[in-house]
């Protein structure tokens, strides 16, 4: 009962330290776990922690009953250098923010063949703010965009070689945005802050697949989740003259599809390496519409046109005694085209570096650690559709912290 | 669990090490500057776009975003030691109208309708007319090429004199023409080494914007050819060594002067009748017919905007206007009307004998006329300054503007059209540059200087530039659709014309 009690009070700690933003790939995140953060995300193959109800439902059934929470403290770094027709060289560094997604799991070994579990975490989020009044303030001033995936899921252990299961989704979605209007007039520019909300489902299944012991495929997938999300447009300063478009407001995103093909092979006692293939249905994210209900000719439609990609990712796990090191690498292939990168998410190929740690405190508890860190090719933005062209550098580092009971 | 945080941050440490030193650096620029040029003097010669002029006006607070005064900003941040550039400053509001002695900058009064007009203050005055030498901007508003050898005075245009800016009645030594004042620079030693020349327009302007009535015809292609040849000529044999670069002349119909009204007056006339107008040169009964709608549609200028409200009323406003206008009585004027066959009691641009004045139309043979006058300058231009002693470089406002018209501008994201008010790059009388587009204007001259001269001279941030001022306090929920008052623009119409009578 103490240990339950222990459990309770750090639930309540780590998620009074969550925000509900976050910042990832496009804007997807793919770290919901630190143990499989720390190996460049390559997990579907194995998924036998917790995190398995976001990485690999059919993992659960190879597992007991046990609750995994951490968070991902995530630390991007973006410097815009242009625009380039006014300057190739005029730098605006990204007001620097945190980000901490949340994860939380619970499984429960409800029979020996049938498992069940439920999570809590936030797949796609992104955030942006850029110092108030910059250039690019007609494009966008701050942007976030927050997801919360409630997961109940149930896996069936069909033999010791084979498992199945899949998840149900209940998201929350919220996008709160500001962007300056821009008019024709001697005045500070109108922001428009938008806020707006939305729930929506979506599921995900999986199966694992031993050969041997040592060897095992993975394959998983998630659905898209499509979002219509409602609110309140708010212009300040708002001039009555201008006949500003407040009120309710609305906006439609549809969070893209992902599938993982994952082998993870033991080979030695010691060691276990995973690779993966994800990908990413991003062609679902064509363009971000805002609607104004007061005055629908000022509707706002932001061509996007993110196109379907990959990840690459690789991972090993090294075990001596009650210490598991870990490192990974990760390729993700952005879905941004080049005339289609834009300062409220500007994207770019990207090369993670994942190392990490997880110790065996006693039989029943353990923590992970991992650190990360992201570098992005620098992107070049040329001939773009919005007109806002110049040179994105970007890294992001990301340090995650989870801790793992065992019932 | 001690070793396993220390572990655990020696190896993200030595992670950390390795790959933050792989971040990228900022990215390079060439280096601003002149090249292997110097420049030491620029000057700047033309007409009230040239000037600064605004909004119907000449003052202060546009002349400090006058082209020329942005080029030198930026001639200094790349390294040119050009000292001090003189503009002759009026103080806000601006210079006079000739005809009420007020201010004649139009400002928005209001953004419902948007009312847009003079708002009766008193003028400003010039505040540098005691500078012991020429003035660097001689851009004088109104002239057209011949005044630029011109030294008799026949080319004085208000509301602004050209001897305020040549200041012949004050300093002698300076003398009449613009000529002569880059030859006084000369001679005291400020020898000009980079000189623009943007004069031509007003050339066709004054015609378009008279909707062909004043003059009735633009400068014949012949004379414009033989003074554009002289006035090129006596620059080079003054200034061997300077650099020369000309503006050629923009299609008239590319702005917002010809273009704002027929879209809110098309509506404005309803089947079954149709827009009964004086075609050129006429001041009777002629008239053509149209919806405005149709291909080769006359343009109604902006000065007719009030006018359009008018249609197919009984009214002789325009006529009554236009008689004050010429300090004349309606009675005085009407027995002249009547002779012509107008009435004033038919509706007003519905009947042939009530038509739309010519003064506030360009008819497709104007806009013909003014087009191939527009070519024929450019021609011109282009031979002449093919053919000086070193060249002189061209910038293309032709194709320029026409390209604005056509697709819009962009610049650091913002969107920039041809669109009266909204667009952002012209003034409010719908001809000149606002300051954003005087910006624009300078980045054009300084982008064929520096791919020529292989410089490096940074362009305006026009982003950083203000735009038109608005009570956006007042009022609420407005169309902005343009509101002017009858008779607009007289004094444009007085600035393009070559004398005063």
């Amino acid at each position: 009962m103490r240990l339950y009690s222990q459990h309770l009070l750090g639930t309540i700690v780590l998620s009074a330290l969550v925000v509900f933003i976050a910042l990832g790939g496009g804007f997807q995140l793919n770290e919901h776990g630190a143990r499989a953060m720390a190996q460049g995300g390559a997990f579907a193959a194995r998924a036998d922690d917790p995190s398995a109800i976001y990485f690999n439902p059919a993992g659960l059934g190879f597992q007991g009953s046990s609750v995994y929470l951490g968070t991902t403290f995530i630390m991007p770094k973006i410097t815009f250098y242009g625009p380039t027709d006014i300057s190739t060289t005029k730098e605006t560094k990204m007001v620097d923010q945190t980000f901490t997604p949340i994860n939380i799991y619970g499984t429960y070994e409800l029979t020996d063949n049938i498992h069940i579990g439920i999570g809590v975490n936030n797949p796609y989020g992104l955030g942006t703010e850029w110092p108030a009044h910059w250039i690019g303030q007609t494009k966008t001033q701050k942007t976030d965009l927050a997801s919360y995936f409630i997961t109940p899921t149930i896996a069936y252990k069909v033999s010791d070689q084979f498992s199945i299961g899949a998840g149900f989704n209940y998201v929350t979605g919220k996008v709160t945005m500001k962007i300056a209007t821009p008019i024709p007039f001697d005045a500070p520019l109108p922001i428009v802050n938008l806020d707006l909300s939305a729930t929506g489902v979506g599921f995900n299944a999986g199966l694992i697949y031993k050969f041997i012991p040592d060897l095992s495929l993975g394959i998983s997938y998630r659905s898209s989740v499509k979002l219509d999300a409602s609110g309140t447009a708010k212009f300040d300063p708002n001039y009555t003259i201008l006949a500003l478009p407040n009120g309710d407001a609305t906006a439609s995103i549809t969070l893209p599809a992902t599938g993982f093909v994952g082998v993870a092979c033991g080979v030695t006692k010691n060691l276990e390496v995973e690779a993966d293939y994800q990908y990413v249905g991003w062609s679902s994210y064509k363009e971000l519409a805002i609607g104004f209900k007061a005055d629908p000719t000022k509707n706002e439609v932001m061509t996007k046109n993110y196109q379907d990609t990959y990840i690459l990712r690789l991972g090993a796990e090294y075990t001596i005694n009650n210490v598991q090191l870990r490192a990974g690498y990760l390729y993700d292939h952005s879905p941004v085209l080049t005339e289609y990168v834009d300062p409220m998410l500007p994207d770019a190929n990207r090369n993670g570096y994942n190392v990490g740690i997880g110790y065996k405190i006693c039989e029943r508890w353990r923590v992970d650690a991992s650190y990360f860190f992201l570098k992005f090719d620098q992107r070049k933005a040329v001939n773009t559709v919005i007109n806002f062209d110049g040179i994105y550098n970007m890294t992001a580092t990301l340090i995650g912290i989870d801790i793992g009971y065992t019932f | 669990m001690k070793q396993f945080i220390v572990l655990f941050i020696t190896l993200a440490a030595l992670i950390a090490a390795l790959l933050i030193g792989c971040t990228d650096s900022a990215p390079t620029a060439p280096a601003i500057g002149l090249g292997n040029s110097t420049i030491t003097k620029y000057v700047a010669i033309g007409n009230s776009l040239t000037a600064g002029y605004q909004s119907a006006g000449l003052y202060e607070s546009a002349q400090i975003y006058s082209y020329p005064n942005l080029i030198a900003q930026q001639l200094r941040k790349a390294g040119a030691n050009i000292g001090s550039f003189e503009q002759p400053i009026f103080s806000d509001p601006g210079t006079p109208d000739p005809i009420t002695g007020k201010a004649s900058r139009y400002e928005i009064i209001s953004l419902v309708g948007p009312v847009i007009g003079p708002k009766g203050l008193t003028a400003g005055s010039p505040t540098n007319s005691t500078l012991s030498r020429p003035y660097d901007n001689l851009g004088i508003p109104g002239i057209p090429l011949a005044g630029f050898m011109d030294s008799t005075g026949t080319y004085q245009s208000p509301p602004l004199g050209r001897d305020v800016i040549l200041r012949w009645t004050t300093n002698a030594l300076l003398g009449k023409s613009v000529f002569k004042q880059v030859a006084t620079l000369n001679a005291m030693g400020q020898t000009p080494d980079l000189v623009t020349f943007w004069l031509g327009a007003n050339d066709v302007l004054g015609f378009a914007v008279s909707g062909g009535t004043s003059p009735n015809a633009p400068t014949d292609v012949a004379t414009f050819s033989s003074l554009y040849g002289k006035a090129l000529d006596a620059l080079r044999t003054t200034l061997p060594n300077a650099k020369i670069v000309v503006g050629n002349i923009p299609d008239v119909t590319s702005i917002p002067f010809f273009t704002t009204v027929n879209p809110l007056a098309a509506p404005q006339i309803p089947a079954p009748y149709y827009l009964r107008y004086q075609k050129h040169g006429t001041l009777g009964m002629s008239f053509d017919s149209t919806k405005l709608t149709e291909a080769n549609a006359p343009l109604i200028t902006l000065k007719g905007q009030a006018y359009a409200a008018l249609l197919g009323q009984a009214t002789g406003q325009f006529w009554r206007d236009a008689a004050a206008l010429k300090g004349t009585t309606i009675a005085a004027l009407y027995p002249t009307l009547a002779g012509a066959g107008i009435d004033t009691t038919k509706p007003f641009g519905f009947h042939p004998q009530n038509p739309w004045p010519d003064a506030l139309i360009l008819d497709a043979d104007e806009i013909a006329t003014a087009t191939s006058a527009v070519n024929n300058f450019n021609s011109v231009i282009a031979t002449a300054a093919a053919a000086l002693t070193h060249n002189a470089l061209v910038v293309d406002f032709n194709s320029f503007f026409n390209n604005v018209k056509a697709h819009g501008l962009n610049i650091a994201g913002e969107r920039y059209t041809a669109d009266y008010i909204s667009g952002d790059i012209f003034s409010l009388d719908g001809v000149h540059p606002s300051d954003r587009g005087y910006g624009i204007v300078a980045n054009e001259y300084i982008k064929v200087i520096n791919a020529y001269y292989g410089m490096n001279i940074p362009l305006v941030d026009v982003s950083t530039l203000p735009k038109l001022s608005a009570p956006l306090s007042k009022g609420k929920n407005g169309k902005i659709d343009p509101l002017l008052p009858f008779g607009a623009f007289n004094s444009l119409d007085l600035l393009f014309r070559p004398s005063v009578q």
